[in-house]
């Protein structure tokens, strides 16, 4: 036992010296003798102790032939047909001094590349694509089978509208490029990538027009993408947005997310520069203001005067989902403030319980509620969905804990909050809420006038990217804050957004 | 000289809006009894008939304060434009409430001085200003810097 362990030590000890040997860059040129590579690999990647790597050694016109795989992203049957195509080659058993471009004229593959390092050999094995090693040749061939496991495009669960279109991205980088190709068929569309995380090597890609989008703004994304050291991103974009924009103690989203391919195509066309990462289907797009958060796609479905009126309705929820519970709250303790109008508001029977415990309790009750829906699974949410509505209710409000008022207005709030197209925003303005109802209930009228001033602008003073968040709001701009007010019809719409610096500020060319 | 006039423009358009805004929502809070100066108080110094009590002189009084920014506006773009500081904003919303409630105070008869305003009342007006300045000067100072930036 004690022996098993101490090799187990040396093993982890020799995979962590070449380890840092990757990172130094110390680059292993291919042998010519077929052996020592295989060696070397074979520690590399501990061919052998892990089951889905993989080695398929030929023998074709005398000459050693290996073809290294990893067998969960590779396309199963391109191999196949690759196999039987050079054991038909060898089979002919025609002699030639020419063996490796033989076998390079029998390589059923659209794409070859080669490769005369087996680092690079290793990186691309470990994406899925498939190497070949010739003996008595310092070239490798790495062919693109690539084939991972994903799911196809589907409509997302949280940007889903009533009529257009209902693909959207996936797992895959490559297929999410495909997808914004699909609707950007302009030349100038460009894709670059880079890996960023040293053990995990992670795609990730920056889109943008390039006569279009600011190429200040896609430099300071590149450099702090670039910038990332990490060993990897298993969360994906979130990381990645937590490098690029600094969040710590805002809970405001400083970036906007989509998984459609549309509105990704959308902000390509006014200038935005977005990021994708592989292995996730939210991109992000930058830069970002508080405005684009209380965007959806359905408004540019309907026609514009009913896109209005959603977007009209939408901001009304976010409004009362952020006002209304303070405000209720301050007329419940301050009652002489009160307009006569309104003077049935407030509790008509005394409780046991103070308003803003109640509200306190309702609201963690929903928050629970709603956390208790994300993780059950589907056959009991419906028996979550039974007991919450009668406990937090009718029984509640029957033992004499709650008022109906107090469940009236929290309800109220809850639907905004889930009205908010952005979830991320929607959280951001419960916590802003939570941040009145407390201020209210410490110093009353003056506690709530300051406290939302302090919050305005403290929202004022962010900024994501140097692009100040409130825009066109506050720095006001007439012509955007407008559009963002009515939902205008998009032959009206001549000019880009000026926050994303456009080079081409003009929508549509005069020709 | 274009560039300037189409400044000035935005200008114009920001002071405006930013006393459309603020006075309504200077309105609304007159509305829930938070603060007893309405937009109407601009209309306490002028001789005019009754109405100007009631809700119709919180309109007209809307509309005064919005032109009545432009010039604030204007005055914010000669001096202090420079600066893109919040800060800036909040100082200048500070000096505006000063001069109004403490030296024009007798412009308004039947408004209590600042002395004898309660803290809810102070609270209001004051927060209610810093805000009309943050948005005033911090939009000025925004545009200010774009077009500098525009010409580099």
């Amino acid at each position: 036992m004690r022996r098993r362990k101490s090799t187990f030590r040396k093993f982890q000890h020799n995979n962590t010296n070449d380890g840092n040997g990757i990172e130094n860059s110390d680059k292993t040129y291919i042998s010519k003798d077929i052996e020592v590579n295989k060696e070397i690999i074979e520690k590399r990647v501990g061919l052998g102790v892990s089951f889905d790597t993989g080695v398929r050694t030929l023998e074709i016109l005398g000459k050693q032939v290996q073809i290294y795989f990893v067998n969960g992203l590779c396309d199963m049957t391109a191999i196949t047909e690759l196999l039987k195509e050079l054991m038909k080659l060898d089979a002919r058993d025609r002699e030639t001094p020419y063996v490796r471009d033989a076998i390079e004229n029998h390589l059923t593959h659209v794409q070859v590349e080669y490769k005369e390092t087996l680092e690079d050999c290793i990186t691309d094995m470990l994406s899925g694509l498939v190497f070949i090693l010739v003996e008595g040749e310092e070239k490798a061939f790495v062919l693109d089978v690539r084939n991972y496991p994903g799911r196809s495009p589907q409509e997302p669960d949280n940007e889903k509208v009533v009529r257009g279109a209902r693909d959207g991205y996936t797992e895959n980088i490559i297929e999410n490029t495909g997808l914004t190709r699909r609707r950007v068929r302009d030349e100038r569309l460009r894709h670059e990538i880079l890996q960023v995380g040293v053990r995990s090597k992670t795609d990730i890609c920056i889109s943008y027009i390039e006569d279009i989008a600011d190429p200040n703004l896609v430099d300071i994304v590149r450099k702090e993408l670039e910038a990332i050291e990490l060993d990897g991103l298993p969360m994906a974009d979130k990381v990645v947005e937590e490098y690029i924009v600094n969040q710590a103690g805002n809970p405001f989203p400083l970036v906007r997310y989509t998984e459609r391919p549309d509105v990704a195509a959308v902000h390509l066309y006014e200038g935005h520069v977005i990021v994708m990462v592989d292995a996730s289907p939210s991109i992000i797009i930058t830069p970002t203001t508080f405005f684009h958060h209380v965007q959806h796609a359905e408004e540019y479905r309907q026609a514009p005067f009913i896109g209005t009126y959603l977007r009209w309705t939408r901001f009304l929820g976010m409004f009362a989902s952020l006002f209304i519970l303070p405000l209720w709250l301050l007329m419940v303790l301050e009652p002489q403030l009160l307009p006569d109008a309104l003077e049935y508001i407030g509790p008509s029977e005394d409780t046991n319980v103070s308003e803003f415990m109640q509200i306190a309790i309702a609201e963690f009750g929903i928050e629970l509620m709603r956390m208790a829906a994300i993780h059950a699974p589907s056959p009991l949410t419906t028996a979550l969905g039974l007991v919450a509505a009668l406990l937090i209710g009718e029984i509640a409000i029957e033992v004499g804990l709650f008022t109906s008022e107090v469940i009236l207005y929290v309800a109220l709030s809850a639907i905004g909050t889930f009205a908010t197209p952005s979830y991320e925003l929607g959280i951001a303005i419960k916590i802003l809420r939570f941040i009145l109802l407390i201020a209210v209930v410490s110093f009353q009228l003056s506690g709530f006038v300051i406290a939302a001033t302090i919050l305005l602008l403290l929202l004022v003073g962010i900024r994501s990217l140097d692009k100040p968040y409130m825009w066109p709001f506050l720095p006001f701009d007439g012509a955007a804050l407008w559009q963002i007010l009515i939902r205008t019809t998009v032959p009206s719409l001549r000019r880009r957004p000026s926050i994303v610096d456009p080079q081409d500020p003009i929508r549509q060319s005069p020709e | 000289m274009n560039k300037v006039s189409v400044y000035n423009q935005k200008v114009a358009i920001i002071g405006f809006f930013g006393g459309l805004i603020w006075s309504c929502v200077g309105y609304a809070a007159f509305s829930l009894n938070f603060t007893k100066m309405g937009p109407a108080m601009a209309m306490l110094p002028w001789a005019l008939p009754q109405w100007k009590e009631t809700y119709l002189g919180h309109l007209v009084g809307i509309f005064f304060l919005s032109l009545l920014s432009v010039v604030v506006a204007f005055i914010y773009r000669l001096l202090l434009q420079k600066w893109e500081s919040i800060w800036i904003g909040i100082g200048f919303g500070v000096f505006l409430w000063f001069v109004v409630y403490y030296l024009l105070h007798p412009l308004f008869p039947g408004k209590e001085p600042i002395t004898s305003m309660n803290f809810s009342n102070l609270s209001t007006t004051i927060c209610l200003f810093v805000i009309y300045g943050v948005f005033i000067g911090y939009s000025i100072a925004y545009e200010y810097s774009e077009m500098q930036r525009n010409e580099a």
